[in-house]
C-alpha cells in the first residue's frame, strides 16, 4: 500500500470517528431538548467541532509523517538522516497522477454536498426549525468528505 | 463516430536498457511517484504530455519511439 492509499485510507477512518462523535454530540442535546431555534448555540457548537477537526486532522497528520519516517529507517536498517529524508521525500511526493484523482474524487464529494444543501433548504420549506437545516448542511458535508475519500481510495487502488 | 485507440508504451524496455533501471529511480529523475511509473507501464495510466517528453528526454530518445498507439477497429 502507498503512501497516498494509506493517507486516505486514514483520513477516510478519521472521518467517520468525528462523524460518529459528532451524532454522538447532537443526539443527546435534542433529548436534552434544546431550543432548536437557538441558533447561537448550534453556530458556536458546529465552529467549536470544526476546530476540534482540523487540530485533530493536523495531530494525525504529524503521526502519521512521524510514523512513516521511523518505518523507513527500520526497513532500511540505517540511521542516515538524509537517505530517510530522501526516500520521505520519495514517498510523500504528489503528482499529475494523485492531482486528477483528487479531482475526480473531489466531484463526488461535490454532488453529496450539493445535495445536502437542497435537501436542507427543502427542510425549512417543510417547517423543519433551522437548527436542522444547519445540522443537515454539516452532516452531508461531513459524509461528502468521507464517499470522497472512499472513491478516492478506489482509484488509488484501481490504477496501481 | 469518434475514433478509438489504443496506447502503448516500452517504459520497462527502456529502463531495462538503462542499466536495469529501477521503477523509482525513473520516478524520481522525472519527478513523480514510483506508482505513476506502475500506472503506466501496465498502461492503467495515460500520462500528462509533459511527463512523457520528459521520459523521452531522460532515455534520449523520441516520444514515439516510447509510446504507440494502435487504432482500435470493431
Amino acid at each position: 500500500m502507498s503512501y497516498q492509499e494509506k493517507k486516505t485510507a486514514v483520513t477516510v477512518i478519521l472521518g467517520v470517528i468525528l462523524l460518529v462523535a459528532y451524532c454522538l454530540f447532537i443526539l443527546p442535546q435534542y433529548q436534552l431538548g434544546v431550543n432548536s431555534e437557538d441558533l447561537k448555540f448550534w453556530a458556536s457548537s458546529i465552529l467549536t467541532f470544526i476546530g476540534i477537526s482540523i487540530i485533530v486532522n493536523i495531530i494525525i497528520q504529524i503521526g502519521f509523517h512521524i510514523s512513516l519516517a521511523i518505518s523507513i529507517a527500520i526497513n532500511e536498517r540505517t540511521g542516515n538522516e538524509d537517505h530517510i529524508n530522501k526516500k520521505i521525500k520519495l514517498e510523500m511526493v504528489e503528482d499529475e497522477r494523485d492531482h486528477i484523482i483528487e479531482l475526480k474524487s473531489l466531484r463526488f464529494g461535490y454532488y453529496f454536498a450539493g445535495a445536502g444543501l437542497l435537501i436542507s433548504l427543502f427542510s425549512l420549506v417543510l417547517g423543519y426549525p433551522a437548527a436542522i437545516m444547519l445540522n443537515i448542511l454539516l452532516l452531508t458535508f461531513m459524509i461528502g468528505s468521507i464517499i470522497e475519500g472512499i472513491v478516492q481510495y478506489y482509484y488509488y487502488r484501481k490504477n496501481s | 463516430m469518434s475514433i478509438q485507440i489504443k496506447v502503448n508504451n516500452n517504459v520497462r524496455k527502456f529502463r531495462f536498457f538503462s542499466n536495469e533501471m529501477t521503477q523509482a529511480e525513473l520516478a524520481e529523475q522525472v519527478g513523480v511517484s514510483r506508482q505513476t511509473i506502475i500506472s503506466i507501464e501496465s498502461g492503467k495510466y495515460l500520462p500528462s504530455l509533459e511527463l512523457s517528453f520528459r521520459i523521452a528526454e531522460l532515455f534520449k530518445v523520441s516520444i514515439s519511439e516510447i509510446f504507440s498507439y494502435e487504432v482500435l477497429t470493431d
